[in-house]
């Protein structure tokens, strides 16, 4: 921001973080906005709620937790030299905060930007200055003490006078604060020189174990009274002299300004500029994206097979919401995997909307309808989707079997699971794995070191362990592969962010475009053996798939399907219309080898044997000892409604039920008798089941970043408020003359007209103490005997009785109050001639 | 494009028809176990013990890996690798070893590997003081215990403890008529590097030569332990034929005779035999100082064997098998107790290389008449499969299949007396069954093995161990219901390689829809799983068709 128009933009106040925000353009907000989301939600009404609201603690410890080392030292770089209780002009300028990091100055620059960006510094001209709330949250940035004038200003005033006495300065308020006298003499380097030189030889090593912080020491007797003359020991010297201050009765502190001319100007010993090394195992960049796009496949395999599964069978939910142990282990088992590993598929299945607690009172967990188009898509798509909604859940399987605090074990799929920095710390691990170079399976210590860099704020054991929970369920995702970041992944990464839509739900994904190269793809083609199992040697077309698993069991899963026929699988197909013949022509047709006799035999076996016997419904039967009378029945034609349905000479089945049976063949003349009744056979497979609703994934914690448009808006509401409360909504004096009187229905009906009109109007009102007063409002409405408006004088919106409205009196167009605050209200109209 | 695809259940299909298929089977062979070999695609498995064998045997996590990764058709999963990795790293994290000051020992190169094992409650009584922070005395008599109990808790230890070297004997091999196989020189040289483990190789691939190799390898006192009777006399045959030993030399230990010689051949019977419950032939472990104890068919060694084997840990130890596969799933037993597998050939390739017959298996159906299949369906459930199986209509179905295989020595094999007694009426051939004097069944397969004798009807006593090498047709008319073992070791008396290297035939009578004919698939599978492609034929049809 350009000095010359920040002062025209404040007239000549004071720069304030306030009017630097109102300052910046649009796209400087939109980026303060996207990079701290929780600034508007919900937007604030105007810059001034912006400006409170971002340099609020809570707000700002946000942000602080997401900075690397780097940028915090910056910060306290800030903090420390930037602090306006030193004398000069508040801030830093960049030159002297790189000089006082050993840098040079376009170093900073990125992360100065991004200090900026975030709003947590701003521009004073040339200077940086840090918002206030930092030195709360930093007491002691780099180390250092408070400065001189603060410590001092602390001190009693006859030990100030002695001090400037034995600093050989006026003592006394005659000139002005003695504490501001020695801060002004102590700030000088020379004279710290001095001072410590004469403090004797013995005070060097005292003072120095206070420079590169904490700059506080422990002293009995802090506080006690002395002079140069009667100082003995060390720190005795030293206190009396002013190099170190006492602040309270045990401890002493060594000022901001002594402790960094003692550091010769340096802020830190180490400036951790940047992030330390990565450094691993090497893998050919043919493994890692072997093994992950393996693994990838793997995941999508094992969600579909496990919600194949939950469809004929699904496990219940528990009371807290989650799925059983049992349930879990089972889910393991037939996936032929560990628990660790069905509890993340399962998490994931459920972030991504494929399952979902079936609304019964007896709840299960069931694919929901999503799940169906999901498997409609091609593998690469599959992924994405899971990815994606693991990348941004805030489940966390791994915490699955763990203990909460009273000691309960957590389930899967239960509330127990959610960590709001979960999907943070994803992404962290990610970007950190995406740092190293191509190639390269960094390992966990140098994944952590890495961490600790980029995140300093928020080391700690939970974060390790989602660290470690982010980096297994990256593997078992196939983001990772032999340890290394997948090409699929890195492509994941880089377009997260590019679009509002989720990734998964773009027409172009380059994340899955890189995977589809690596997955193998559905084929039609198998392999038929004499020992009756056929092999699908990769994934099969969806159709292919549906009529293998008919009419063969399956017996192992993976990069193949291995099937197994046997005679109870067979049946199944011809129990679910399909001929032996049809059976043998389909495996003809997708075999790649002749097929094998046995299975011909085993085929034609069965199908010799099936539907010998057959089995039909009927809801009812009516037997009848003489034919005839059957005969007459069937071929009345008032029966026809019936359905009847001669199956032997003497009986006839009906589909009618037995009820409506008797009752229509009594109306027809007949004298029916019940006889005690068959239940019918139900042969029809039961269609999968589906959960009724969608999933609701659950989200807490962070608000989820607004997107651009959403950005905009804000922006635009904001400067709305801002521009209502700066420039039009400031309190317009009142005329100085009587407030205006009118009768109460010529009140009402002016009123009315100033509504209908839209003018502003001046009143005169009683107020509920019975004061009179005048202002000038916008009437909005009247109604109910209230006149809703918008009162200028006190630049707030108010209700007015009508009755204690003393009067009304038109303000001419020179004196709308939609004139700037600076233009005075004239004289008051003359009242209305009523 | 690869040959290979790997499955979430560690089960790894190979595709014989691709060029690499070769190449990969052998990358493979080490450290999984073949499971299926149908036509098309084998299956091989990959379990800790099939990876632990591996590691016994030098290869590394790292080389598994990267058979994968050369050979896999898809991406392999990172947690299969991970997994592969991790149960590798597992064996010999702990090694069994002779301290010279404290005896046999225990050492660990990781420490808090040992801990968690000196805590197991399992392991307490085997093992003593702690002398080192890495290392404790071992029980003597616990080393075979221990190995086993390691196993279970999934820290196979390696034993390099050594062997006792047992009292010398001079035994060689006696080669002038006949030459050692390469595969059997191999075989025995890996055992005899090894000091003890377990050869895998075909019936009819010459298992007893390879135990006489291994004996003139270590050239000590050697017990052998063998299945049955018919079985002692065959290993006892064939030594004095392949080596110098001489018929002194040879003792044998079995129901009927109890000798004890520098080289002692026992049945398992014998051995496991218990008389006031206990077992009475015990001592024949300590009779002798042996150097060398051969365990045959060690796929059906009996559980006492097992107890007792664990006290023989310091004596060399050679298993011999066909298969690892127990039905009984003790595959870790024979792993800690016997020792690892040292050598393995695919059936199938023994085959190409003309070391094994190849077979052709035929099913033959026969309908059972009406009055039959009333019969059948009204049997008890007990009887119904005698009664499907010796139907009559076999009959006539064996004596057109004779007549069509006439001049080849055939083996008629059955389960039921009567019905095998029947056939030998009707075929006028002479039937070997249990109440067969031992002389008297020896006469009849030496007649058949000189061709005096061309058809033979034997029930289950010839299952095992009998080497007929000249029969070239089978026909089974009934087996113990469904066992596949049996299946195997039948067809296996087909397998020895024949002088003008026929095809030899295996005919399976089953009656139709019944369950004769289930059993029947079940046995099938097994073959099939061989890489013996079978066919089904009616028999009707056998006459057109065959």
């Amino acid at each position: 921001m350009i000095d010359a128009e920040a002062e025209r933009n404040t007239r000549g106040r004071p720069p304030t973080f306030t009017s630097w925000l109102r300052n910046l353009t649009d796209t400087e907000l939109a980026a303060l906005f996207a990079a701290r989301p929780d600034l508007i939600s919900p937007v604030p009404a105007d810059i001034a709620a912006l400006a409170a609201r971002a340099a609020a603690k809570p707000a700002v410890l946000r942000v602080l937790d997401r900075l690397d080392r780097f940028s915090l030292q910056i910060l306290e770089g800030l903090v420390a030299l930037g602090d306006d209780r030193l004398a000069g002009p508040p801030g830093v300028e960049p030159g002297a905060l790189a000089a006082a990091l050993g840098l040079p100055v376009d170093r900073l620059d990125p992360a100065l930007a991004t200090l900026c960006r975030t709003a947590l510094v701003w521009e004073d001209g040339k200077h940086l200055r840090p918002v206030a709330v930092l030195r709360d949250i930093i007491p002691h940035p780099a180390g250092l003490g408070p400065p001189l004038r603060v410590l001092l200003g602390a001190l009693p005033a006859d030990r100030l006078n002695r001090l400037a006495t034995d600093l050989g300065l006026v003592a006394g308020y005659a000139e002005g604060s003695p504490a501001e006298r020695i801060a002004a003499a102590l700030s000088r380097p020379e004279r710290i020189d001095a001072l410590l030189d004469s403090a004797g030889a013995d005070a060097g090593p005292v003072i120095h174990r206070l420079v590169w912080g904490p700059p506080h020491g422990t002293v009995s007797e802090a506080a006690r009274d002395i002079d140069t003359a009667s100082a003995a020991s060390p720190i005795e010297r030293l206190l009396a002299r002013g190099l170190l201050v006492p602040i309270d009765g045990s401890t002493v502190a060594l000022p901001l300004e002594v402790g960094l001319h003692l550091r010769g100007g340096l802020l830190f010993q180490h400036v951790a500029a940047t992030a330390p090394e990565l450094s691993g195992t090497e893998r050919t960049p043919t493994a890692i994206t072997r093994a992950s796009a393996g693994q990838a496949f793997t995941a999508i395999r094992s969600v579909e097979e496990l919600l194949e599964h939950w469809a004929d069978d699904p496990p219940s939910v528990l009371r807290n919401g989650g799925l059983g142990t049992r349930d879990l282990r089972r889910a393991a088992r037939e996936l032929d995997t560990d628990e660790a590993g069905t509890a993340l598929f399962i998490e994931t299945a459920h972030a991504a909307g494929l399952i979902a607690a079936d609304g019964d009172v007896d709840g299960e967990w069931l694919p929901t309808p999503d799940y169906d188009l999901w498997r409609e898509t091609t593998p690469e798509r599959r992924w994405l989707r899971l990815a994606e909604a693991w990348l941004r859940s805030t489940r966390v399987a791994a915490l699955n079997g763990s203990k909460d605090a009273r000691g309960r074990s957590r389930a899967v799929l239960s509330d127990g699971l959610d960590r709001r920095s979960a999907p943070e710390v994803r992404l962290d691990v990610l970007r950190a794995l995406a740092a190293a170079p191509e190639g390269l399976a960094p390992a966990p210590e140098s994944i952590a070191d890495h961490l600790a860099w980029q995140r300093p704020r928020r080391q700690g054991p939970t974060y390790s362990e989602l660290v470690d929970a982010a980096l297994r369920e990256a593997a078992a995702l196939g983001l990772t592969g032999r340890g290394a970041l997948a090409p699929h992944a890195r492509a994941l990464l880089d377009e997260l962010d590019e679009q509002d839509a989720p990734v998964a739900d773009r027409e172009e994904a380059r994340s899955a475009a890189v995977l589809a190269g690596e997955l193998p793809q559905p084929a039609d083609r198998i392999l038929v053996q004499a020992d009756l199992t056929a092999i699908a040697p990769g994934p099969l077309v969806p159709e292919l798939a549906r009529e293998l698993a008919l009419a063969a069991d399956v017996e192992s899963t993976g990069g193949a399907t291995v099937y197994r026929f046997t005679s109870a699988s067979i049946r199944r197909a011809l129990d679910a219309g399909r001929g032996a013949a049809d059976l043998t022509a389909l495996l003809e047709r997708h075999s790649s080898t002749p097929l094998p006799q046995p299975l011909r035999y085993l085929i034609s076996d069965v199908g010799r044997r099936h539907g010998r016997l057959r089995v039909g419904t009927a809801s009812s039967y009516l037997r009848c000892e003489e034919p005839a009378l059957l005969d007459e029945l069937v071929s009345d034609r008032r029966a026809a409604d019936l359905a009847l349905f001669r199956l032997a000479p003497t009986v006839v089945a009906s589909r009618s039920t037995r009820p409506v049976l008797l009752e229509r063949l009594t109306d027809l003349g007949y004298h029916p008798v019940a006889e005690a009744a068959d239940g019918a056979v139900q042969i029809s497979r039961p269609d999968p089941r589906r959960a009724e609703g969608r999933s609701v994934s659950r989200h807490i914690g962070e608000p989820a970043p607004p997107g651009p448009k959403l950005r905009a808006a804000a922006i635009r509401a904001i400067r709305a408020g801002d521009a209502a409360a700066t420039a039009v909504r400031r309190p317009i004096p009142a005329p100085d003359a009587e407030p205006p009187r009118s009768p109460t229905a010529a009140t009402l009906s002016a009123l009315t007209a100033a509504v209908a009109r839209g003018r502003s109007v001046w009143i005169g009102y009683l107020d509920t103490d019975g004061r009179a007063s005048s202002r000038i409002v916008e009437p909005a409405s009247v109604d109910g005997g209230y006149l809703t408006a918008y009162d200028a004088t006190r630049a707030a919106v108010h209700r007015f009785a009508v009755h204690r409205i003393t009067g009304v009196a038109d303000l001419d167009s020179g004196q709308e109050p939609t004139t700037t605050a600076e233009q005075t209200a004239g004289d008051p109209p003359g009242a209305a001639g009523f | 494009m690869s040959c290979l695809i790997v499955q979430s259940d560690k089960t790894l299909l190979l595709e014989v028809g691709h060029e690499l298929a070769d190449e990969c089977r052998r990358a493979i062979a080490p450290f999984a176990e073949l499971e299926r070999a149908p036509e098309h695609v084998h299956t091989y498995r990959v379990t800790p013990l099939a990876l632990w064998n591996a590691r016994a045997a030098g290869h590394d996590a790292e080389q598994v890996i990267d058979a994968f990764i050369t050979y896999s058709r898809f991406p392999v999963p990172h947690s299969l690798l991970v997994d592969i990795t991790e149960t590798m790293d597992r064996y010999g994290r702990l090694r069994l070893h002779a301290h010279p000051a404290h005896g046999l020992v225990l050492q660990a190169l990781d420490r808090a590997v040992l801990e968690e094992v000196v805590r197991a409650k399992k392991i307490k009584g085997m093992l003593g003081e702690r002398v080192e922070p890495d290392t404790v005395v071992v029980h003597p008599s616990e080393r075979g215990n221990l190995k086993q109990a390691l196993l279970k808790l999934g820290w196979p230890a390696e034993d390099l403890a050594g062997y006792v070297d047992g009292e010398a004997h001079a035994i060689d091999l006696a080669e002038g008529d006949w030459e050692l196989r390469g595969y059997q020189r191999e075989a025995a040289d890996s055992f005899h590097a090894g000091g003890s483990g377990v050869v895998v190789l075909p019936c009819g691939a010459g298992k007893t030569i390879v135990g006489a190799a291994a004996m003139s390898l270590v050239k000590a006192t050697t017990l052998i332990l063998v299945t049955n009777t018919v079985s002692v006399h065959q290993w006892r045959g064939e030594l004095l034929r392949r080596t110098t030993l001489t018929e002194d030399e040879i003792g044998e230990y079995s129901g009927t005779r109890k000798e004890i010689r520098p080289v002692t051949i026992a049945t398992y019977q014998v051995m496991a035999a218990r008389r006031k419950g206990v077992h009475s032939h015990l001592e024949l472990f300590g009779a002798r100082d042996w150097g060398l104890v051969i365990y045959d068919e060690v796929h059906l060694l009996p559980a006492p064997i097992f107890r007792m084997t664990a006290e023989l840990q310091a004596r060399r130890r050679l298993g011999l098998t066909a298969t690892l596969v127990r039905e009984d799933g003790r595959e870790g037993d024979v792993f800690s107790l016997i020792g690892p597998k040292r050598y393995d050939a695919p059936w199938k390739e023994m085959e190409n290389q003309g070391w094994i017959a190849p077979a052709d298996c035929v099913e033959v159906r026969v309908n059972l008449s009406d009055a039959e299949r009333l019969a059948y369906a009204t049997a008890e459930p007990e009887d119904r499969y005698r009664f499907c199986a010796s139907s009559a209509a076999k009959i006539s179905v064996v004596q057109e299949l004779i007549r069509r295989h006439e001049g080849e020595q055939t083996l008629i094999i059955g389960s039921y007396i009567d019905q095998l007694d029947e056939l030998g009426a009707a075929l006028d051939a002479p039937v070997i069954k249990g109440e067969t004097r031992v002389k008297e069944r020896e006469r009849l397969f030496d007649a058949f093995r000189s061709g005096e004798l061309s058809t033979l009807v034997v029930s289950k006593v010839a299952n095992f161990s009998i080497d007929l090498p000249e029969a070239g047709v089978a026909i089974q008319v009934s087996g113990s219901f469904g066992s596949r073992q049996e299946e195997a070791q039948r067809l296996g008396r087909l397998l020895r390689p024949k002088s003008d290297s026929r095809t030899a035939r295996f005919y399976a009578v089953v009656a139709r829809d019944t369950i004769d004919q289930e059993f029947a698939a079940h046995r099938q599978r097994f073959l099939a799983e061989q890489g013996y492609a079978y066919r089904i034929a009616d028999a009707d049809d056998v006459l057109d068709e065959l």
